[in-house]
């Protein structure tokens, strides 16, 4: 019996220990064995897999010209130069078989190439399939065919440290040193929001690149864990300015500093109510009030703008934070958000006639990464919009997020840096229904957003301040106790965005905190008097009757 | 040593037991049943259900014999009677009052709770009746219409989508191949390719590639228009689906495109987000009305396409000619 009991336990454990071994491997940017021989049919069902999945981007010739490719930045690789920006090999080599496979198993975050991983995916490829694809990827660049250049043979494969110094505040304070000493700076930013050069704005062959903001975890592209950033700068990035550290900085600087950029990544909230601080006295104009230090912020996400023609797929702002305070007269928002470079003019004859991308199938209705817009410096202005519904929505009936409907007016406070930057107000308001007509703005009288706003170290800081209650039949009221819709907008000038081409947020929330009604707290009062009088009542009653017990003795 | 433990302690540890258990016990036991890498919490009203019962239960046991019920009251008389002291008594009269006011307080502040918005997914209260049984024109291609496609093979001239034409043209200039369907790199159009050649074409293998050269540039389409939310295998991880709160639907999820016929997915396609009806929030979808950028042929392929990528097929219209 004991023995039938021991076997049975060992058959539990092993099926357990099996099963959390598959949970482990699944999913894994890891192959389970080495790339099989590429006989001739493994790379030509590489081959038919490579035309199902990757020829769209990459292109028939694995030149990276595919249909979709003109409208992505960062564009598709061309596999023909043999050139790999994501690797595990010193600066300039080739990658190895497995830095291929995890690219392709877990994709690269933030840009048009996702995950291929079966086990992320449900139509993903099997571990087979992404070897078959990987060997015919191959055979678009002939440096792969050199014995002379394969990186595993010739030594060129960097590992991970073997014992790595733990993620702690001492590692992280040492690695912080080393970002001075490297000079990472000069490039990243002091704070590495990216804004530190204005010149590296293209890559070798003069795609438009860059500088990563390594606070936002959500576009470090080969991964934002600190094994993946000591990897980026240990073996560099190929055809970018970004160089190889292996030869200026030791091992365990490298890894410092990975635990230190790690460190400065953002955590993003996930709340989709703004509460509105109430405060006494006047609000702040002036970002740099410390009033704003105490008021909630909530991270708003964006997207491109795809609802409408001329679509925009690659936005520069994807995240913007927001505060807001109110007194009994007004409200202000601050609203804050990474732009590495501040833009304040405009250039209207350079807009974008978006005529042409409106026509039913001739036309594809994105706009092209490069080319059809400029995005250069001093060109467009940085902006930014607060929308919500005019009317305090009626259940759960809002206009569309973007910009209405004719049945549904929005409500616009649009700030533009170039009339900020001349000394004229900053933020206009306007209104719109729907997005195919522009923001109509309100008239001169009607305009009354005060504020002001700051450009530091990569960051814009804005404050739009106004009256709670206007009275004006297009503005929206704000009351406090009431849930009002609230959505976003955004252009980053030197991305070339402008008019429609911007990004854009869906509905969120502000609430204006309301003061605790007088009643509550009768309620309160109320329950602790029954309470305690029950409570005194219960005493007496005790007592009197233990004194008849006694008497009755 | 052991010492009997009156009734009154006996409830008291009774209630904070069952009130544990509920609370954190049966979500660390879930854990473990479960694997997964979260608690299965426990409902409010199931907790009210669990505490109610075991109220109950210790009603009964206290209240089974007289004895029983002196037994537990016994403390109760005698901290009120002054048995321990004048100032637990005090502390406790003043400690129960408070904690009932604080819970008052608690049930009725005002607290900002985001207004509840439920939302239909597959809404058919606007969907038009004659859409129902529609048909993908690509999914059984009229005899004609392969006729023409042979033709056009066998003068190797097959005409593409222009959107796609470029990629296929630097192809053929690089390669100068025999055909120009070559590139098509599947098991039918070798066929058709090979048959073509002998001059014995069959009607089948020409409909197969047909269907290929279709797929091919629906997906063209798909990565051009789509992309950028659904994702490169339709599975709604587009670079850009986190930026909105409504995220881009996964077709490769159960429950999405397989459940409904193409033609809801062609209105859907057609009409965007803007003529979704109000029980489907139509302000929160991004989705584009295609029909202002695509044309009828462009949007059948898509739809192909998507279907071929997610492997699913659509449900089948019930009952319409």
């Amino acid at each position: 019996m004991m023995q039938m009991i021991d076997t049975l336990k060992t058959g539990i454990l092993a099926t357990v220990t099996a099963l959390a071994m598959t949970a482990t491997v699944m999913a894994s940017p890891v192959p389970s064995a080495p790339m099989p021989e590429a006989t001739e049919e493994f790379v030509e069902a590489g081959r038919g897999i490579y035309l199902r999945r990757c020829s769209f981007c990459h292109g028939l010739l694995g030149d990276g010209e595919g249909s979709a490719a003109k409208y992505l930045d960062p564009r598709p690789r061309d596999f023909t130069l043999g050139t790999f920006k994501f690797r595990t090999t010193h600066s300039g080599e080739l990658p190895t078989d497995e830095d291929l496979f995890r690219t392709v198993s877990r994709g690269l975050v933030g840009t048009a190439m996702q995950s291929f991983d079966r086990d992320l995916i449900k139509n993903g490829l099997s571990e087979e399939e992404r070897w078959q694809v990987i060997s015919y990827i191959k055979t678009f660049a002939y440096e792969f065919e050199d014995p002379e250049l394969d990186p595993v043979a010739t030594g060129k494969v960097i590992s991970l440290p073997s014992n790595p110094a733990p993620y702690d505040a001492e590692t992280i304070a040492r690695g912080a040193k080393v970002f001075e000493k490297a000079q990472c700076w000069s490039c990243h930013g002091k704070l590495g929001r990216g804004d530190g050069n204005k010149e590296f704005r293209e890559d070798d062959w003069g795609f438009p690149i860059r500088i990563r903001n390594v606070t936002h975890p959500w576009k470090i592209k080969a991964g934002d864990k600190v094994e993946d950033i000591y990897m980026r700068f240990t073996s560099g990035i190929s055809g970018t300015p970004m160089p190889s550290f292996v030869k200026t900085l030791k091992e365990d600087e490298r890894w410092d500093l990975a635990n230190y950029i790690k460190s400065l990544q953002h955590q993003l909230t996930s709340h989709q109510t703004l509460k509105a601080r109430l405060v006494e006295g006047d609000l702040p104009e002036d970002p740099t009030d410390p009033i704003w230090n105490d008021a909630e912020p909530m991270d708003v996400r964006l997207a491109g703008q795809v609802v409408g023609a001329p679509r925009w797929q690659n936005p520069s702002i994807e995240m913007v934070t927001i505060q807001a305070v109110f007194n009994e007269t007004d409200i202000a928002f601050r609203i804050t958000w990474d732009d590495p470079f501040k833009d304040v003019v405009h250039d209207q004859t350079q807009e974008f006639n978006p005529a042409e991308l409106t026509q039913v199938g001739g036309f594809n209705s994105y706009v092209e990464a490069i080319d059809m817009i400029p995005r250069d410096l001093e060109t467009f202005r940085d902006s930014i919009a607060l929308q919500f519904p005019v009317k305090s929505p009626s259940g759960t009936k809002k206009p569309h997020f973007f910009r209405g409907s004719s049945s549904g007016q929005v409500y616009l406070m649009v700030w533009k840096a170039d009339q900020a930057e001349v000394g004229e107000r900053g933020t206009e308001e306007g209104n719109a229904r729907g997005w195919k007509q522009a923001i109509k703005p309100q008239p001169e009288d009607a305009q009354q957003v005060l504020g002001g706003a700051v450009w530091d170290q990569g960051r814009w800081t804005v404050v739009m301040k106004r009256p709670l209650q206007t009275g004006g039949r297009g503005d929206v009221q704000f009351e406090p106790g009431v849930f009002i819709p609230m959505a976003l907008n955004a252009w980053d000038g030197s991305n070339g965005e402008h008019g429609l081409i911007m990004s854009l947020s869906t509905w969120y929330f502000v609430f204006l905190e309301a003061p605790t009604p007088n009643k509550i707290y009768i309620y309160a009062v109320l329950a602790f008097l029954i309470t305690g009088g029950l409570g005194l009542w219960l005493t007496k009653k005790t007592i009197n009757a233990k004194r008849d017990e006694n008497a009755g003795v | 040593m052991m010492r009997r433990i009156g009734t009154f302690p006996i409830v008291v540890i009774v209630l904070v037991a069952v009130y544990a258990a509920a609370k954190w016990g049966i979500p660390a036991f879930s854990r473990q049943v479960t694997g997964l890498p979260f608690p299965l919490p426990v409902p409010g009203t199931l907790m009210l259900f669990y505490m109610t019962l075991a109220v109950i239960a210790l009603f009964l046991m206290v209240t089974f014999s007289e004895e029983g019920l002196t037994d537990f009251l016994r403390p109760i008389r005698k901290l009120l009677s002054g048995g321990y002291g004048q100032i637990a008594r005090g502390l406790v009269l003043l400690a129960v009052p408070a904690i009932a006011a604080w819970q008052v307080y608690e049930l009725t502040v005002p607290r900002a709770q985001v207004p509840a918005s439920l939302r239909i997914q597959h809404p058919s209260s606007n969907f038009p009746v004659s859409s129902e049984g529609l048909h993908n024109p690509f999914d059984e291609p009229p005899e004609d219409e392969i006729n023409v496609f042979i033709e056009q093979a066998r003068a190797n001239e097959v005409i593409f989508d222009p959107q796609v034409q470029d990629d296929i043209d630097a192809w053929a200039d690089e390669w100068d191949p025999d055909h120009i369907l070559e590139f098509l790199a599947a098991a039918p159009v070798k066929e058709f390719l090979t048959q073509l050649e002998n001059d014995e074409v069959s009607h089948d293998i020409a409909e197969a590639a047909y269907r290929e050269k279709i797929l091919f540039e629906g997906r063209a389409l798909y990565a051009m228009n789509c992309r950028a939310c659904h994702g490169d295998s339709v599975a709604g991880d587009g670079p850009m689906a986190d930026g909105f709160k409504l995220r881009p639907i996964n077709f490769t999820d159960n429950g999405t495109i397989e459940t409904i016929v193409v033609g809801y997915t062609f209105w859907r396609v057609e009409n965007g987000g803007p003529g979704l009806p109000t029980e489907a929030t139509p302000w929160d979808s991004a989705m584009p009305e295609w029909k202002l950028s695509l044309t009828e042929e462009q949007r059948w392929k898509i739809i192909q396409a998507e279907y071929d990528l997610a492997e699913k097929t659509p449900r089948i219209p019930e009952g319409h000619e």
